[in-house]
């Protein structure tokens, strides 16, 4: 049966020893050592031609985990598959397969260079054959819009031209998969959106590629992946689509009304009927003769007897407004979650 | 003004912190300067200019310049694979589908042409602007240039692979630099020295790599030298695969431990 799977880790692990120095640490005084767990048992499946948002925040194992699947970092537990090849024992295979952006990758290329002077090299040392390589290059700068800078030298480059440099190097041997570190730190708000459409339009659906992307910005992930992994000290706490992940932490359904002439025994009254759970008032968006209502229900079949209550009553509904959890509200509980 | 100083004192501070933590540079920064004072305090001794003559039948420019121009082309190529650990290079190379004797040789080869060129320059000027003369064994020079060639990759693959796990400062290149000012014949001849200090040269490549050299550039012949070839070459057999055990375990080790990109 063929593997589904383009990325498979099979319980990762990866612990790092680091050095801890304080403000009483005297100069050549022997520091205290602790063990970090930066990737713990992890499991993570991604199918072949899925846009995958490893989301976490801060230190919580993302770079790790990349640089142990492009096999810079060996394991200590565990092992990883890369389009079925073991990240251990198949590393050339698994580097063939593979196209890797790390968050720094600007720092990688040769600043006295040109920009397909440097993309030359690369495609040398990634196998592109010689007789492809003056095309395919032309074809990656093309991709990410470098086309007209393509002679420019690339310590002229901006910040956002040389993340461009740095996916279009990552493209340069065509890889069935893709692993994008942070591919919009660092960026303003435009150019991180083009590398974001970029990644999404044309890489993954336009090519079918499988993209592993890790970012700590929340609605960049919710933006653009198909499925999202919320990774928390090396360990997997969440993984499923954007949507699904909102639900998880969808307890109650939530309404917001704005009303007018209302009073405090008709809230009163409101709050008894059936269905509601919880009433309180909100009056940062109402005017002087409005008022604000959140109200928790058990489900949005009780908004019917609601817009009765208030027909009934002749309270004039001003606005009506579904408070949906967002994915950082999702991140924040499902973190808040793990850590207790 | 107080604030200033302050801030000032805090720089100072700052540096004395992050120096500290490389302990190795700074044992070899004492290290260097100390033997440094040394060769020079012999290469002004009268006895450096008798025994050159002596041993070697050549005046002090043509035995310091054949000596200068050679070392700076070792000194060279004992940096040249450290020059190529740009840790964020080092990465990205390193994920490429691309073998570690292909990254060595290929991130060294332009820096040996460089050197070459830069050690014609060196004899150029000995011979057209200071009237050196020099009779070439091209055949010996080149058996010569490759065996100490090889040997330096293989110094420079240790001290890569050291400064790989160090990150700043690797004491084989500061010890190699030292042993081939003091006791490489580079300068002076060991013979000057006292004679403790003279059976260090002899267990030293260098020493036969200059001692070689020169004789090749003024005429001997190759089985006059081969005593000494056959122990540079010796050498060389058991310092390049040396070394490059060493750097594929150093790179292995910061791999693993992942601060290969930690400068």
């Amino acid at each position: 049966m063929q593997n589904e799977n383009a990325i498979q880790t099979i319980n990762l692990t990866k612990t790092f020893k680091s050095k801890i120095q304080n403000n009483r640490t005297a100069l050549f005084q022997r520091k205290k050592t602790i063990t970090i767990n930066a990737i713990d048992n992890l499991n993570l499946e991604i199918k072949k031609g899925e846009l995958f948002g490893l989301l976490g925040p801060n230190g919580a194992g993302k770079t790790t985990l990349v640089k142990m699947l492009c096999t810079l970092l060996p394991p200590d537990g565990g092992t990883a598959k890369i389009n079925g090849y073991d990240i251990i024992k198949q590393q050339m295979q698994v580097k063939r397969s593979l196209g890797t952006l790390f968050s720094v990758g600007e720092r990688g290329f040769f600043w006295r260079l040109n920009g397909y002077r440097n993309l030359e090299f690369f495609a040398a040392i990634y196998n592109v054959p010689r007789q492809k390589r003056h095309e395919r290059i032309m074809e990656v700068l093309k991709l990410v819009g470098l086309e007209s800078s393509a002679f420019d030298l690339y310590q002229k480059y901006s910040g956002g031209m040389k993340r461009k440099l740095s996916l279009a190097r990552t493209l340069l041997p065509d890889p069935p998969i893709l692993l994008l570190d942070e591919p919009t730190t660092g960026l303003d708000a435009t150019s991180s959106r083009n590398i974001r459409e970029f990644i999404k339009n044309t890489v993954s659906q336009g090519s079918g590629k499988t993209v592993l992307y890790t970012t700590h910005y929340i609605e960049e992930a919710a933006q653009i992946c198909d499925k999202i992994g919320i990774l928390n000290h090396g360990t997997i706490i969440a993984s499923d689509t954007p949507n699904a992940l909102r639900e998880k932490i969808k307890k109650e359904e939530q309404i917001f009304l704005i009303v007018e002439d209302i009073t405090s025994q008709q809230i009163e009254r409101l709050r008894s009927v059936e269905g509601v759970i919880n009433l309180t008032e909100n009056n940062g968006e109402a005017l002087p003769n409005q008022k604000g209502l959140c109200l928790e229900l058990k489900s949005v079949e009780q908004l019917p007897p609601i817009f009765d209550f208030l027909f009934e009553q002749k309270i004039r509904l001003v606005n009506f407004k579904r408070e949906e959890p967002t994915l950082e509200d999702a991140f924040i509980e499902l973190t808040r979650k793990a850590q207790l | 003004m107080s604030a200033e100083l302050e801030k000032i004192y805090y720089f100072m501070k700052r540096d004395i912190i992050s120096f500290s933590t490389y302990k190795t540079n700074i044992l070899i920064l004492v290290m260097t300067a100390l033997f440094g004072a040394l060769s020079f305090a012999y290469l002004g001794s009268n006895a450096t200019m008798q025994s050159v003559l002596q041993m070697y039948n050549m005046n002090l420019t043509t035995y310091l310049l054949i000596g200068l121009a050679f070392n700076s082309y070792l000194a060279q190529s004992l940096t040249l694979i450290q020059k190529t650990i740009n840790p964020w290079a080092l990465e990205e190379v390193l994920v490429s589908p691309t073998g570690l004797t292909t990254f060595i040789v290929g991130s060294s080869l332009w820096g040996f042409i460089w050197s070459t060129a830069v050690v014609v320059i060196y004899l150029a000027i000995g011979v057209f602007v200071f009237g050196v003369t020099l009779s070439i064994n091209i055949v010996g020079t080149i058996i010569v240039l490759a065996l100490g060639i090889g040997t330096f990759i293989g110094f420079s693959m240790i001290g890569a692979g050291i400064l790989i796990l160090t990150k700043q400062g690797d004491p084989v290149t500061a010890l190699i630099t030292i042993a081939t000012s003091l006791f490489g014949n580079v300068l002076f001849p060991p013979q000057v020295m006292p004679v403790q200090l003279q059976a260090i040269s002899y267990v030293v490549p260098q020493y036969y790599f200059f001692t070689s050299i020169r004789l090749m550039l003024t005429g001997w012949t190759i089985p006059q030298i081969l005593p000494d070839l056959l122990i540079l070459g010796l050498m060389c057999a058991i310092i390049v695969p040396l070394g490059y055990a060493i750097y594929y375990w150093c790179l292995k080790t910061a791999r693993r431990k992942g601060t290969l990109s930690w400068f």
